[in-house]
């Protein structure tokens, strides 16, 4: 085997992997395929083709995997598009394994593009777009070296450095040519069946559930993935922006574990008002991002209005209705990957709740005790407060009490009894779910009404924006207080609200959700809609300038588009011709194409390296009737190209016509003289 | 006979003039040796172009015959060698003698002081002597003893060599090879040919028949003509990747050389002017390929002698299709 015939399998059998990988990044091929697969992959990599032998009767094993894969399927253990997929992988390892002639050539490669397709089913993410690319140029250059071999002669090398210079130059043009037919023509947004896997990382939140259990496992501190992006006006335009996101409030305690009263509120609202606002209102325009993983919308405190979400799922974006549950949670009706919507909250200060509006069940709750509570909770909180009645005084006495007295930890203690008596008098340490625990119920114990709520807490500027990790998640205390509502209490010692993640971790991860968003934005989801978007934002009116004098002319920025376009053009046209590195043809030389192209109709056709000059000798030989008349012509072709005496002004229509006249004659005769023998030749 | 080419001899010659007179000089070697028409022409382009001829053939096909018939159509002095064993340098660059008289040493020159030398069986001399004359070859004139003695002009030797008979030979090496310009082998004449012979060749010796019809003079001219025929940068570009083509081939162990390329394009210039014409074309440099190059190409394979020579003249020729000339 040659060195070119092993590049170009090594290349193909490489490719193959890339297609494979495509699916395989979605996370959803059986376990066992991907094994299967990637044994191929090596054995052939390695030039050991297992099944050159025995192709016919290794095809029988894929009759067995696919019995399998239906039996999965059938029994609903395995989606019927992952099993599609899944098998195109098979079939094409099992081709890995033959006897590399062209028609396994070309069965691997198809394979390769079936397995493409598939990846587009199952995930369509950035990692698949760098496997499509990779596979495209691999296999692309893999049967070009295949074209290449099949015409050069048994035994002789292939050319591989001169055929993979011009390739690659062919290859960056037609990925080049791609993005361009890409942003010229918006892709379109099919159905696929096939279910999509969460992008990227997957969730990063446990999500917001229907209770808080103290103890066990709970959101993790540290973890750096971005939930939320907001943009806010009117815009505080700090860096750290340390506001409260609430998701949702609870008010049953049962001493293990936190629940509402009541259920779902309200259903199918387009939008939702949960409490009339004021003039002062902050504008949110949210968007969550699938590290986020729960349905419930977050806003900042206090949430007014929440409406005109949508919800991005595999098959495109949609408009969603919302429901109000028990808690003031906000849900999206429809699953997506990520969503995005718009909130009206209410400046800090209180909810302007009115106590007598809530309903009954919650007007008790908001007392409610556990019947197991330790009594040393009631003493405690009597002992700190030391009389203090005023709600909001009393909170910010616990909480500063709490805060002085135990530790912040991150580590969990495992299931207890009695988590509350555990983190107050034992461990005296806890996370921000026992700090606002401890404050309600001991505020309740003194008579004072409060609610645990959660969310997040922070803000951190990105842009023109503010990002929320999933560190943020938190959680704080709501105290009842008469004429304004429900004001927000920490107990959480201030350093620890916010994400305790390393700084790197989250730059890095910080920077990855930004290529994947940019991604999902403009080319998972790119739509016409972006690309007039991108129009109209060039010939729309600059912002602030309503008042100035209007003009019926574009804006300068677009007329700067048309400048960078036109300059766009013309480096890409003067790239071209110097690439294309060929001069003009010699006059002489579209001469000799004209005369060639007159030959035709002779059935006067140049061998394989033969020239004109060389024509022209062997009709002189054989003393055709042609070669006197072609004999001048090429004389003076030979003289213009070689011998530095250019043709004149019309000497080569001249020199052409004449030929022309002798070439027509001689079809004539030739004719004639076919139609003399025919009647002869029938008579016979 | 000699008026003609006086009469050449003092105009200078254009393309058309000296096509008639190189035919003129194939035509008498063509009386020699009766049905070489192409070798015939190939051995005036040999000269004209200022090349070395090597013949290599198996005996008593004519060989020694053209050597001489080129010299006599020519009128150039002539001397054959016949190259032995035993031969030694001095046999042929020639000697001091001592003249007891004068008490002097005086140089007599060997029989390499003529202008066209027929260097019969070149490969049966020891190599010492071959690199004597192959370096005259190149020179142009003989070192002897600390003094150079310059050879006559124009200079031109004939070598033969059997390409079958290999016993007791000294091979020569490629890099003398080099520097023949031409090869050429003539082969048995067609049957044909050989019956005539056989009816005329009684009468009288065939180097009877040539007359002089050329002198050193005007082969010096045509050689000056040949060698400023214009050469188009596209077709010396041809020549070029021609070459490269041959060092980049898989059987080629050793492609053409430099002095391969401008041999060729010499032939090539001299192949011109059998055209009348004042260029080179991609077609002249394709008629004197093989001829030029197919000994200076060393292949992979083992064959020797005329298979090798078949081969490599295949391999060209597979070039000449492969390689595209421009248009």
């Amino acid at each position: 085997m040659t060195r070119g015939t092993r590049l170009r399998l090594v290349l193909r059998d490489v490719a193959s992997g890339c297609a494979f990988a495509s699916m395989a990044v979605s996370g959803q091929l059986p376990l066992w395929t991907l094994g299967l697969f990637a044994f191929a992959l090596v054995a052939a990599l390695f030039g050991k083709r297992l099944f050159a032998r025995r192709a016919k009767l290794t095809a029988l094993l894929l009759l067995g995997v696919a019995a399998v894969l239906a039996v999965n399927v059938t029994s609903g253990a395995l989606n019927l598009v992952v099993a599609a997929c899944a098998f195109a992988g098979l079939i094409s390892a099992h081709r890995l394994l033959s006897a590399p002639d062209p028609a396994t050539d070309g069965q691997v490669h198809l394979s390769g593009l079936l397995m493409v397709a598939g990846g587009a089913a199952l995930s369509g993410e950035l990692v698949y777009g760098l496997f499509l690319v990779a596979f495209s140029v691999l296999s692309s250059v893999s049967m070009a070296l295949g074209v290449v071999e099949a015409a050069v002669p048994e035994g002789e090398p292939i050319p591989v450095r001169a055929v993979l210079r011009p390739l690659g130059t062919g290859v960056t043009f037609a990925v080049a040519g791609a993005m361009a037919f890409f942003i010229l023509f918006p892709r379109l947004n099919w159905n696929m069946t096939g279910p999509r896997a969460a992008p990227g990382l997957g969730p990063a939140t446990a999500g917001f559930s229907n209770t808080v259990r103290l103890g066990g496992a709970g959101t993790i501190k540290d973890n750096p993935r971005i939930v939320l992006r907001a943009t806010l006006s009117p815009d505080p335009g700090v860096d750290a922006l340390g506001s409260y996101w609430v998701g949702r409030t609870y008010d049953i305690f049962d001493g293990m574990e936190w629940t509402n009263a009541g259920g779902v509120r309200r259903e199918r609202e387009p939008l939702l008002t949960l409490r009339p606002g004021g003039d002062n209102l902050i504008h949110q325009r949210v968007e969550l991002l699938p590290a986020y993983g729960a349905r419930t919308l977050i806003a900042l405190e206090t949430p007014s209005r929440l409406g005109n979400a949508v919800a991005n799922g595999s098959t495109g974006s949609r408009r969603t209705s919302l429901q109000e549950l028990a808690g003031g949670e906000a849900r999206f009706l429809e699953a997506g990957v990520s969503y995005a919507y718009e909130a009206y909250s209410l400046p800090p200060g209180g909810s302007g709740d009115s106590f007598r509006k809530l309903p009954s069940e919650e007007q008790d709750a908001l007392l409610a005790l556990p019947e197991a509570l330790d009594p040393r909770v009631a003493q405690t909180a009597a002992r700190v407060l030391n009389g203090e009645r005023e709600p909001l005084a009393a909170a910010q006495k616990l909480a500063t009490w709490l805060q002085r007295e135990h530790a912040y930890t991150l580590e969990q203690n495992g299931e207890r009894e009695d988590p509350l008596a555990d983190f107050l008098f034992d461990r005296k340490a806890g996370h921000c779910e026992h700090f606002a625990t401890a404050l309600t119920l001991m505020l309740r114990t003194q008579g004072i009404r409060a609610r645990l709520a959660t969310g997040f807490f922070g803000g951190e500027r990105v842009n023109d924006g503010y990002v929320l990790r999933a560190g943020d998640a938190h959680a704080w205390t709501h105290v009842l207080v008469p004429e304004r509502g429900f004001v927000t209490v920490d107990a959480t010692p201030p350093a620890h609200r916010p994400s305790q993640g390393s700084r790197l971790l989250q730059r890095l991860l910080g920077l990855y959700e930004a290529l994947e968003s940019r991604w999902r934005n403009s080319v998972v989801d790119y739509s016409f809609r972006d690309q007039v978007d991108v129009a109209r934002a060039l010939v729309r009116p600059p912002k602030g300038a309503e008042n100035t004098a209007r003009s019926r002319l574009p804006p300068a920025r677009a007329w700067g588009a048309a400048l960078v376009a036109g300059m766009v053009v013309y480096a890409a046209w003067r790239l071209v011709t110097r690439l294309a590195g060929r001069p003009r043809p010699h006059a002489a030389t579209r001469f000799v194409d004209a005369v060639e192209a007159m030959l035709v109709p002779a059935r006067l056709v140049r061998g394989e390296g033969e020239t004109l000059e060389d024509l022209d000798a062997r009709l002189a030989r054989e003393r055709h009737p042609l070669a006197l008349a072609l004999a001048p012509v090429t004389r003076r072709y030979l003289e213009a190209r070689f011998g530095g005496r250019p043709l004149r002004q019309g000497e080569a229509d001249q020199l052409l016509r004449a030929l022309q006249q002798s070439v027509a004659a001689h079809v004539k005769l030739e004719a004639q003289r076919a139609r003399a023998s025919e009647p002869r030749a029938r008579a016979s | 006979m000699n008026q003609p080419a006086r009469v050449l001899a003092a105009a200078a010659p254009s393309p058309a003039t000296a096509r008639t007179a190189m035919e003129r000089i194939a035509a008498e070697l063509g009386r020699a040796v009766q049905g070489k028409e192409a070798q015939a022409r190939l051995v005036a382009t040999c000269l004209v172009s200022g090349g070395h001829l090597l013949l290599e053939d198996v005996p008593g096909v004519g060989k020694t015959t053209l050597a001489e018939a080129l010299a006599r159509a020519c009128g150039l002095s002539f001397a054959r060698v016949q190259f032995t064993a035993d031969l030694m340098p001095a046999d042929i660059l020639g000697a001091q003698i001592f003249h007891a008289q004068t008490a002097t040493f005086q140089f007599r020159p060997g029989p390499l002081f003529r202008q066209l030398v027929l260097a019969d069986e070149l490969n049966r001399a020891p190599p010492r002597t071959q690199s004597a004359l192959l370096e005259a070859m190149a020179q142009g004139q003989v070192s002897l003893d600390g003094s150079t003695h310059a050879l006559p002009s124009p200079f031109t030797v004939v070598a033969t060599q059997n390409p079958v008979d290999f016993s007791g030979t000294y091979p020569l090496p490629d890099s003398q090879l080099d520097r023949f310009m031409l090869r050429l082998s003539l082969g048995h004449p067609a049957p044909d040919v050989e019956a005539k012979l056989l009816a005329t060749r009684g009468r009288a010796p065939p180097l009877d028949a040539v007359q002089t019809v050329s002198s050193p003079e005007e082969v010096a001219q045509l050689r000056e003509l040949s060698a400023e025929l214009r050469l188009d940068g596209t077709v010396a570009d041809y020549v070029v990747r021609l070459a490269r083509a041959t060092r980049e081939h898989g059987d080629i162990e050793r492609g053409a050389s430099t002095r391969a390329v401008l041999a060729l394009g010499a032939a090539a210039r001299t192949q011109a002017l059998w055209e009348a014409r004042d260029f080179v074309t991609p077609g002249d440099v394709r008629a004197v390929l093989v001829p030029c190059w197919a000994h200076r190409v060393l292949l992979r394979s083992a064959v020797q002698g005329v298979a090798a020579r078949d081969e490599a003249a295949h391999l060209l020729e597979e070039l000449t299709r492969k390689v595209p000339a421009p248009r």
